[in-house]
């Protein structure tokens, strides 16, 4: 009995010391967006003595931090629900058909492999490959990249979720007088509908976040996301922290409060993209 | 009435074809020929961005004398080994804490979502105000306790340590929530005989515990190492790559290349290196897994 006790006053100290390590440092960074430049360095308060809304206030009077916002929500939007539609045709024909060669097997292989290299590394001729076709700076530069970026992601999610499906369900409507597409858009797609919104919620996560991209493909407040805007900002800014703060809080603000909301398909996919 | 089946067929026979061809020229198009133009470059001299000379391996062969490649490459393996082992330690440590259902186990996987989430680009400024000598939250705890301002971002060493701890902060829970999820599957029956038999918590863990999770670790740990190899966003933005060349990895070397100094040759050469690295690595891991895979 007191053993037990003891076990959990160890559970809640842990608990508590853990709580604390993730969530100090975001604190000090919210705690620092409301308090003014002198506040932060000379006196070092612990929370806003005197709060203010004017870091928040010039980001989006004098930084152009709505263009960021939206840029960044139409080339996440668009791109993952381009890869989605591509990306679930494709995985359902890898989960359900016999090729020659393999071929289908050999297709997932290989997108699969292109998810594994890093990004980082065909960075450069996608840059230039942009260039030429005069896409740098330009909403459709991102949407193509990213797409591309989230078919391969979204091939192999679905793919998964494709496999779960008993195929016997489909051979009925197919019996029934469904064509093979339909079989496929009347009963696969809705089964695997839980799937389908894993998959997205972790792409709008990936898309909404990037930024090795947006920085070699985007220049200017036309096309820079959230994530290009605040690293641009705080390159230019260095010591100005209250600013800098409030960056960082519109900056992470949405895809926070998005995951949160989202946050049991987004634990279920996490681990079962992993674990499997 | 028979033209129908056959048209039926004809189409359902090309159906996969079509369903994978959008997919397939997406990606041929926006990954694989860049894959295959970077190929190119790295043959080729670049000045000032522009393609002089075909040099063929000359390239490839300068990289491996090029002391600031062969630091950042240094840099980057020991950022990667520290950050993965100490991530999956606690990672490991903190699933078998959890393991047990118990109170406030909701509010704890609902916080640890957050470090994951946030835009790496935020998760530097963050660690930017905890390190800053003058506002930052380590100087500010430390005054408080009566001491000077704390030096972080301006020591080698301890930039470096500082980076590590950035890179432990966010992605430790991603490590916990695969190593609990595979603590969850394990089956029960070894551990009630391990408690029957009067097996302490320790031998439990080493004697069964360990060999049973080997196949999600080992898949956690290659994931996490591959994905910690390819890190740019937080260095960009917390250090750029200093003090010096303390915390210069090889993606900002990269970058620094092709951007700064327009060597798209070179930066080419460089990331075509890179690339085969993390593939060996991946292959290798891949076979050692399958290798201990069927027990």
């Amino acid at each position: 009995m007191n053993n037990n006790w003891r076990l959990s006053l160890a559970r809640a100290a842990v608990f508590v010391v853990i709580l604390g390590i993730v969530l100090l440092p975001i604190y000090w960074m919210v705690a620092a967006s409301f308090k003014s430049n002198p506040e932060i360095t000379q006196d070092a308060t612990l929370y806003p003595h005197v709060w203010t809304l004017d870091n928040y206030i010039r980001l989006f009077s004098e930084k152009e931090f709505a263009n960021y916002l939206t840029n960044s929500l139409v080339a996440t939007v668009v791109s993952v629900v381009l890869a989605l539609i591509v990306g679930s045709l494709g995985a359902y024909a890898i989960a359900r058909f016999h090729l020659k060669y393999r071929l289908e097997r050999k297709i997932g292989l290989s997108l699969l492999t292109l998810r594994i290299v890093p990004p980082v590394v065909i960075l450069i001729p996608v840059y230039l490959l942009m260039l030429s076709l005069k896409l740098l700076d330009t909403w459709l530069g991102l949407i193509i990249t990213y797409t591309a970026f989230n078919i391969t992601f979204c091939v192999w999610m679905m793919e998964s979720f494709f496999r779960e499906i008993p195929v016997d369900l489909e051979e009925a409507a197919m019996v029934d007088g469904d064509s093979r597409f339909n079989a496929f858009r009347r009963i696969a797609l809705p089964l695997a509908a839980p799937g389908l919104a894993a998959t997205a919620i972790f792409a709008v996560i990936v898309t909404f976040n990037e930024f090795l991209f947006a920085l070699a493909l985007t220049a200017t407040p036309k096309a820079m996301t959230m994530p290009r805007g605040t690293a641009t900002l705080i390159g230019r800014i260095d010591t100005d922290w209250a600013s800098m703060s409030a960056a960082g809080v519109i900056g992470a603000a949405p895809i926070v409060i998005f995951a949160l909301l989202v946050q049991r398909h987004l634990v279920r996919g996490l681990t079962m993209g992993a674990v499997k | 009435m028979r033209r129908e089946r056959l048209q039926g067929a004809g189409l359902d026979l090309a159906l996969p074809y079509l369903l994978l061809a959008p997919a397939v020229l997406i990606v041929l198009a926006v990954l694989v020929y860049p894959l295959w133009d970077g190929l190119r470059a790295s043959l080729m001299f670049y000045r000032y961005g522009k393609p002089i000379d075909f040099v063929g391996l000359d390239n490839y062969i300068q990289l491996w004398t090029d002391d600031q490649f062969l630091n950042s490459l240094w840099v980057t393996v020991r950022f990667v080994f520290f950050s993965v082992a100490i991530e999956t330690i606690l990672g490991l440590a903190l699933a078998l804490f959890c393991l047990r259902e118990f109170y406030g186990i909701r509010l704890l996987r609902t916080i640890l979502i957050i470090p994951m989430v946030i835009t790496p680009v935020v998760v530097a400024i963050v660690f930017r105000l905890i390190y800053a000598s003058d506002a930052g939250m380590l100087t500010a705890f430390s005054e408080a306790m009566g001491g000077g301002q704390v030096q972080i971002l301006g020591d080698p060493l301890k930039a470096f340590i500082g980076l590590v701890a950035l890179d432990v902060w966010e992605w430790t829970p991603l490590m916990f929530l695969i190593l609990l999820a595979g603590l969850q599957s394990l089956p029960q029956e070894p551990f009630e005989a391990a408690r029957v038999d009067g097996a302490g918590p320790w031998r439990t863990f080493v004697d069964h515990t360990l060999p049973m999770l080997k196949p999600v670790l080992a898949i956690a740990i290659v994931l996490r190492t591959i994905d910690c190899f390819g890190t740019f966003d937080q260095v960009f933005v917390l250090t750029r790559g200093g003090p010096g060349e303390a915390t210069r990895l090889v993606s900002i070397f990269g970058y620094d290349t092709a951007f700064k100094f327009q060597q798209t040759g070179y930066a080419s050469a460089l990331f075509v290196t890179v690339g085969l690295i993390i593939l060996a690595f991946a292959l290798f891991a891949v076979r050692m897994l399958k290798r201990a895979g069927p027990e």
